[in-house]
């Protein structure tokens, strides 16, 4: 007997019984869910009554009722619904899809785990979300969509890496990067290498309990990727494009004047010109304002980008065969000149059943990442004067011809009266400082020449005052670019020993080569201190060989017993390889080869390297009733890079987990539909940045006038040089109301990092100003909400919407034998950035500096012609001791912390027929930023002020309406750059519509969506943040020391915008 | 079935049997493995690449000849009060400074104590003379290190030391260590040399006002001179290029090799031509004292036109842009020195002014010989040629807070707390408070 008779027989008999019901009649009805797809086996019950029947293959049912009655349905996987009777002959019910019913499988360390006996802090997200989003990387995608993991667009650049950290940083030294294992593989590479088309779903293992079994590499949490497999059955070929046009979000910053404006702002009233020369005013304002062909340095720096992307995908099998394959290509053109980022994509997942027990598998991925980077410091280039064109035109050169001679003769003329303007004096001519690279003199112009700021004047006797070369030269001399080949293949094989007893081994191995060329010829012709022409080539390349073995088991006994167990061993080795080529006083207009330059000007070194772990580890779950959860899992690894005493280090962690919704006093409570409460600890070790060899003493090497010279090593043989051990606590509640409609989880945790490695800060007459030393202690706690809800689920429009909330905080509470580490100017030329603190008792990487009340009123600007500058560069400070003084010991106070006091998320997926809608917001609340942009920006001069404004020059105001307050220049009034880094961005907004599927089905396809899209549609920031991108920190400047000094902006590539048309084929 | 357990097995074996923890790097050099120290003494030349910048900075820019004006916190030079002591001015000018000559210093140390080559040894000693040397003119009592492996852990041996406990106990026997183990063969490659030990060890004995044991020395390096090679650079323009004949000891610096200071170049700070020196930042006295100088020499003193663009009031003294050497010790300062030696210890002017001929011969102006008698106006006359002789060599503050001149210079009355320089702030820090920062800082 079939299925079908058998179900079309128990359908009869129920008919029959029905026969027999008294004031009744039979409604008859389909049930369906929210695709219109009929639900067979559907339980259709008379509400407190034992009658019912269920539904037949095609979702029809039969019943008696009669009025007043209400029917239940339900089935699993849906959510129930109940129907009122009152005289419906027919009925069409719709059940919405309950994935929280489904009891989903999460992917944890070396194994899976049923949702409902997670016991952990896991976060899942599915491939398609993050697919659904046009980014450039899979890292990208995720902004706000999970609690505890904050993804920040630090550079702004595309296809450079966002800032991920997992929940308090592991470490204040070391960055914060997580693991990336990608199905089952921890890859060399980063998120970048993997297409977001490709994931079937991403989990992120945030408390140590669940990183735990990963030990050492756990420490600032694992990212599980799991890649779509083949299915059996139909051939799948999906095809995925779209393309988009970007621009900067923030459009227009004020402060960047052209000599237009700046000549309208001059005569506004809110300068005092009376202490200029009227005739040198005159000059100028004629200058500014004839000045003809003027450029703005941001339109000319920014443009709109551009990005197409094209992915197809096939999957397709039998039962014991299942492939699946794709490729990528993406495109970008960045919003900054000189910006740009390519991408290809290219993976194979075979899976293969070659026996009953036998399973093996092999997967191929590979990547090439190419970014072109902006070759130049965007601060330095926007702070050039927007008076000129970027190449000489013959009405510039007539211009600035012109413009010499008329300072000639004003200044013939003011001799002849008695009263020389000695500012006009020097001729154009005299302001060159270069070295012959261009035209000496402003009368051999050609039209097309670059334009240089000292060809208008500099010394005050024209407009110019830079005499910085012209952004059109440092264009034109300089390209910087980065270019990743990434290389993955694995395999496993898996066989099952008994019954729920497998076998498992994963071999595979990577290589990644990174690829960076960076090249700055002679361009500051504007200037004598000139900066080393320079030829870099780098090619470094990383490989992995791995090999997993586990030996895993899973079964049920007496059917409230599950037990799951996991026992295995992971040897890795990875490899640096590679070489890398210095080449300075490059030839002038030869081509750009090694061989042009003379061999001693050309300095090659060599990367050669190794480090080798292993680990040994073991886990045991166990669930009884799906009621008490326990697992504890352990990890004993060894590393090649810590001191020979120390190689080995054990990691145990332990989880609990109560579901006390599936206790009888609660299991059929209609409202709180799931109850859980959760506990871990576990601790986890981390070799965070400690190079292949740190814990021996290496001589470093430097090109000497007499040769080669051994420098002083870096670090001091360290045979006690061991692991840093994190332990973390996490307490966890899962809440689920209404069937789960709605679902809210909370979690707690608090860590607490012992012998934290730092680079200890030691006496510089040991000869280096730091060591890896095991010292300190870091204690982190946080807070991590979500809430996710199904608000409507009905058969024409559903909509979810979920939410979450995180904080962190932090506090050194150990430095070993130091108070406080020394403090750091990270940023800036000379020194004119943030000074860090890192102190016990206090947050990692702390902005401390002179609080400011406000800037030095304009109208104190002796000569406020002189540049364009529009500010006093000037700020009121606060004598926060009352002193009378203004110091550095008595009134610096802390200005802020790039840490946040809190971020979060809110996403929205809605359907209404064949429409989809969806967005997402991610905010950040309370971080700050110290922005250098400003000081440039305004004016790049200090000392401006008028004589009358502090005679006395003890930097105390004497007039105005500020007078008696201390006023220091805006590149130590600290306070005046410390900027509200808090924002609310919308990241994405899709409107998508799916052909319906008769249409679908006629032209041959399975399914076909458009969608139009919008990045960043809205961004609000702060009031006080002046720059284009909050969310940018710069480190790769000279200095950077990790955490302990994060936070500092300048020229950060903008938040971008932009507007995509995409398109999904599915065949 | 076997066969699948021989694969995985095999596959576990070939990456575990090449799992091997103790890893030791292929292609670098542990320092224990070290057998030849050229490359060490090599180093300890190099560090002084990332000292002269801020060291010509202290000399000339602290005292009366040039100035910073516009660009904080480069001002901080003219205040003589705490402003010094900040942060960002300690990041470009004394950390580096003090960090780089004590890697010299444990590079020295490390061929003093581990090389079997007795030049070598002498080298590492007479630049460990010289960076103590440099280091107690511009701090004062400073750390003494003599080992080159000191235990970092151990803060104790961070106290700072008397100055007068490091000149007597290391400069000077290591400057006498270095005559002894060299000779002259190293001054045309610029290394050090017999004769660069002689000179050093007599500039020392003058910092310590011990001018009978500077009256040997100089008189000894002044009388080696010749047959050294070393004699005047015939004219005043070649006198501070690379190829200067009178030069004794030069950091040698080159436009292919970065210096150990990411930075600037000392020469470029002179030349007011970058975007953060001052316009016009010569200051009126040093031209005043050229203008006396050509007024009381007869004639006009060559050495300003080549020291100084008067109109522009920048300073045109050096060429060599990146190349540049840094003169640590040339022969007019040797005589300079010499003549100034023999007037502390009673030399009559007849005999002492004549020294001082062919330098002003080369400059232009007549013999001083009969203009001055009395040991008072002999020092004077002395100090006022060593101003504009050897202006922008980074000597001027360190000569005036020798020779107890400063408020006289300077038109003001200084603090003596402010004649020596901050401690860099890191170093406070870093040995918790052992390292103590000078007072008045």
């Amino acid at each position: 007997m079939n299925l079908k008779t058998r179900l079309t027989l128990i359908l009869i008999l129920l008919l029959n019984v029905s026969l027999f019901a008294q004031d009744g009649y039979t409604v008859t009805g389909t049930v369906i869910d929210n695709t219109n797809i009929p639900v067979p086996g559907a339980n259709v019950v008379i509400e407190n009554t034992t009658t019912g029947t269920s539904t037949d293959f095609d979702g029809n049912f039969s019943i008696n009722v009669k009025n007043g009655d209400v029917l239940v349905f339900s089935s699993i996987g849906f959510s129930t619904n109940k129907v009122t009777i009152s005289g419906q002959k027919t009925l069409k019910i719709v059940l919405a899809e309950d994935s929280a019913q489904l009891d989903e499988v999460v992917v944890v360390g070396y194994g899976t785990v049923k949702k409902s006996h997670l016991t952990g802090a896991v976060a899942k997200i599915g491939g398609d979300e993050v697919a659904a989003v046009q980014v450039a990387r899979v890292d990208d995608a995720l902004a706000g969509k999970l609690p505890g993991v904050r993804i920040q667009n630090q550079s702004g650049e595309p296809g450079a890496a966002p800032k991920i950290q997992i929940r308090a940083a592991s470490s204040i030294s070391g960055e914060s990067d997580p693991l990336i294992v990608v199905d089952g593989f921890p890859i060399s590479g980063n998120l970048a290498t993997v297409n977001p088309n490709d994931i079937e779903s991403l989990e992120v293992l945030k408390d140590a309990a669940s990183a735990a079994i990963y030990g050492s590499l756990g420490a600032n949490g694992v990212i599980l990727v799991t890649t779509k497999k083949g299915k059996s059955g139909k051939v799948n070929l999906s095809y995925n494009t779209y393309t988009s046009t970007s621009s900067k979000y923030v459009k227009d910053i004020e402060m960047l004047k052209t000599a237009g404006e700046w000549a309208e702002d001059l005569q506004s009233g809110d300068y005092d010109l009376s202490n200029t020369d009227p005739a040198l005013l005159q000059y100028r304002l004629d200058a500014y304002t004839n000045a003809p062909d003027v450029i703005s340095m941001e339109d000319w720096l920014f443009r709109n980008g551009s990005s197409t992307n094209h992915d197809v995908s096939v999957s397709g099998g039998t039962e014991n065969l299942k492939a699946f394959a794709s490729l990528g290509y993406l495109n970008t053109d960045g919003i900054v000149r000189g910006q740009g980022y390519k991408r290809y994509n290219g993976r194979m997942n075979i899976d293969a059943n070659l026996s009953e027990k036998l399973k093996a598998g092999l997967s191929m991925n590979g990547f090439v990442g190419d970014q072109e980077i902006v070759p130049w410091e965007m601060r330095d280039l926007l702070r050039a004067y927007s008076i000129s064109p970027i190449y000489h035109t013959q009405e510039s050169i007539d211009f600035i011809q012109q413009l010499d001679q008329t300072r000639q003769s004003i200044y013939d003329a003011s001799v002849a009266n008695g009263n020389p303007i000695s500012q006009l004096s020097g001729s154009f001519d005299s302001n060159y400082r270069g070295i012959g690279l261009d035209p000496t003199s402003i009368y051999d112009l050609q039209p097309g020449d670059v334009v240089h700021d000292w060809q208008y004047g500099r010394n005050q006797n024209g407009i110019g005052g830079t005499g910085d070369a012209g952004v059109g030269a440092k264009f034109n001399e300089s390209r910087r670019f980065k270019k990743t080949y990434f290389a993955n293949a694995s395999s496993y094989l898996q066989y099952e020993l008994l019954d729920g007893l497998n076998l498992k081994t994963i071999f595979g191995a990577d290589i990644q080569d990174t690829q960076t060329y960076e090249y700055h010829g002679q361009v500051t012709d504007g200037q004598q201190r000139s900066d080393r022409s320079q030829l870099s080539n780098s090619s470094i390349k990383k490989s992995t060989v791995l090999s997993t073995t586990t030996l895993s088991y899973a079964k049920t006994f007496a059917e409230k017993h599950e037990v799951t167990a996991v026992a295995g061993m992971e040897f890795v080795n990875t490899y640096f390889k590679g070489i890398s080529s210095n080449g300075t006083n490059l030839p002038f207009g030869l081509p750009l080869n090694y061989s042009f330059i003379s061999p001693s000007d050309v300095n090659t070194s060599t990367v050669d390297a190794k480090q080798s772990r292993r680990g040994y580890f073991g886990r045991v779950a166990y669930a009884y009733d799906d009621k008490y959860l326990m697992s504890a899992s352990i990890r004993r690894d060894g590393d090649s890079r810590f001191g020979a005493n120390e190689k080995y280090a054990v990691f145990p962690a332990l989880s609990l987990g109560w579901n006390v919704s599936n206790e009888s006093f609660l299991r059929d409570n209609d409202k709180l539909s799931l109850l859980k409460l959760r506990f871990s600890t576990g601790s986890l070790g981390t070799a965070a940045f400690l190079g292949s060899y740190q814990s021996l003493s290496i001589l470093g090497t430097s090109p000497t006038a007499f040769g080669t010279g051994f420098l002083i090593p870096d670090d001091v043989a360290n045979a006690n040089l061991t692991w840093q051990t994190n332990t973390e606590t996490n307490y966890g509640v899962d809440l689920g109301f209404i069937n789960n409609r709605f679902r809210f989880s909370a979690d707690y945790y608090t860590s607490d990092v012992n012998d934290m490695l730092i680079n200890q800060s030691i006496s510089e007459v040991n000869g280096t100003p730091s060591i890896a030393l095991n010292r300190g202690d870091v204690t982190s706690s946080g807070l991590e909400l979500e809430l996710t809800t199904k608000l409507v689920s009905n058969e024409n429009f559903s909509w979810n919407l979920s939410a979450n909330y995180s904080t962190v905080d932090s506090e050194i509470t150990s430095l070993g034998d130091l108070e406080e580490l020394p403090r750091q100017v990270y940023g800036g030329p000379s020194g004119r950035g943030a000074e860090f603190r890192n102190y016990v008792g206090g947050e990692v990487g702390e902005m401390w500096g002179y609080a400011v009340t406000s800037e030095v009123e304009t109208q104190f600007i002796a000569d406020p012609s002189r540049n364009i500058g529009f500010g006093s560069s000037e700020w009121y400070v606060v004598d926060q001791n009352g002193d009378g003084e203004i110091t550095y010991e008595g009134d610096y106070v802390k200005l802020g912390s790039a840490t946040p006091d809190f971020f979060w998320g809110l996403s929205s997926d809605m359907n209404y027929k064949n429409f989809d809608l969806s967005f997402q917001f991610q905010g950040s609340q309370g971080a700050e930023v110290y922005n250098l942009d400003p000081i440039y920006w305004k004016s790049q001069f200090g000392g401006r002020l008028t004589d009358a404004f502090d005679p006395d020059g003890d930097r105390i105001a004497d007039i105005g309406p500020n007078a008696g307050k201390h006023y220091v220049e805006t590149r130590n009034a600290h306070g005046a750059m410390v900027q509200d880094a808090s924002y609310v961005a919308l990241r994405n907004l899709t409107l998508g519509y799916s052909l319906s599927s008769d249409l679908t089905d006629r032209v041959g396809l399975s399914s076909l969506r458009i969608y139009a899209a919008a990045t960043n549609l809205l961004y609000f920031m702060a009031d006080n943040y002046t720059s284009f991108n909050p969310e940018g920190v710069e480190i790769e400047n000279s200095g950077y020391a990790g955490p302990t000094t994060y936070g500092y902006q300048e020229g950060a590539s903008p938040i971008v915008r932009s507007f995509t048309l995409g398109l999904n084929v599915n065949f | 079935m076997k066969t699948i357990y021989i694969v995985a097995i095999s596959m576990l074996l070939m990456t575990a049997c090449e799992n091997e923890l103790d890893q030791t790097p292929p292609v670098e050099l542990e320092s224990s493995a070290l057998t030849n120290y050229g490359g060490v003494l090599n180093a300890a030349y190099y560090y002084h690449t990332g000292v002269v910048t801020p060291q010509a900075v202290m000399g000339d820019f602290r005292a009366d000849n040039i100035t910073f004006d516009d660009e904080p916190p480069y001002p901080d030079f003219h205040t003589y009060n705490s402003d010094l002591g900040g942060l960002a001015v300690s990041e470009i000018f004394f950390r580096p400074f003090y960090s780089n000559l004590y890697k010299s210093i444990l590079s020295a140390n490390n061929v003093i104590e581990n090389s079997d080559d007795a030049t070598q040894i002498a080298e590492a000693q007479f630049l460990r003379g010289l960076s103590y040397f440099k280091l107690v003119v511009a701090f004062g009592d400073v750390t003494v290190n003599l080992s080159p492996t000191p235990d970092s852990s151990d803060l104790s041996i961070l106290t700072r030391q008397p100055a007068s406990t490091v000149y007597s106990d290391v400069i000077i026997p290591d400057l006498t260590n270095a005559i002894a183990g060299l000779d002259n063969s190293g001054l045309s490659s610029g290394r050090a040399s017999k004769i660069a030990a002689q000179a050093l060890l007599g500039k020392v004995y003058m910092y310590t006002n011990d001018f009978p044991n500077a009256k040997i020395a100089l008189g000894n390096a002044v009388n080696a001179a010749a047959g050294a090679g070393v004699v005047l650079e015939p004219d005043f323009a070649n006198v501070v290029t690379d190829e200067s004949s009178e030069i004794i000891f030069a950091t040698q610096i080159s436009s292919s090799i970065t210096n150990s200071a990411t930075g600037t170049i000392f020469s470029g700070w002179f030349q007011g031509g970058d975007t953060k020196a001052d316009e016009q930042n010569v200051t009126l006295s040093l031209i005043d004292a050229f203008d006396a100088s050509s007024t009381a020499g007869g004639g006009t003193d060559l050495r300003e036109a080549l020291s100084i663009d008067v109109a522009a009031r920048k300073g045109v003294k050096y060429t060599g842009g990146l190349d540049q050497d840094f003169i640590e010790i040339r022969l007019s300062d040797v005589i300079l020195m010499y003549a100034e030696a023999l007037n502390e210890t009673s030399s009559p002017a007849s005999e002492v002014l004549p020294l001082l001929d062919p330098i002003r011969t080369r400059a232009g102006l007549t013999s001083l010989a009969g203009t001055a008698s009395s040991q008072a106006d002999v020092r004077t006359a002395i100090a006022q040629e060593r101003r504009v002789e050897l202006a922008f060599e980074g000597h001027r503050w360190f000569d005036l807070v020798r020779t107890g001149n400063v408020d006289a210079a300077m038109g003001q009355s200084i603090d003596s707390n402010y004649h020596i320089f901050p401690i860099p702030p890191s170093e406070v820090l870093a040995s918790a408070g052992v390292i103590t920062q000078n007072p008045g800082y």
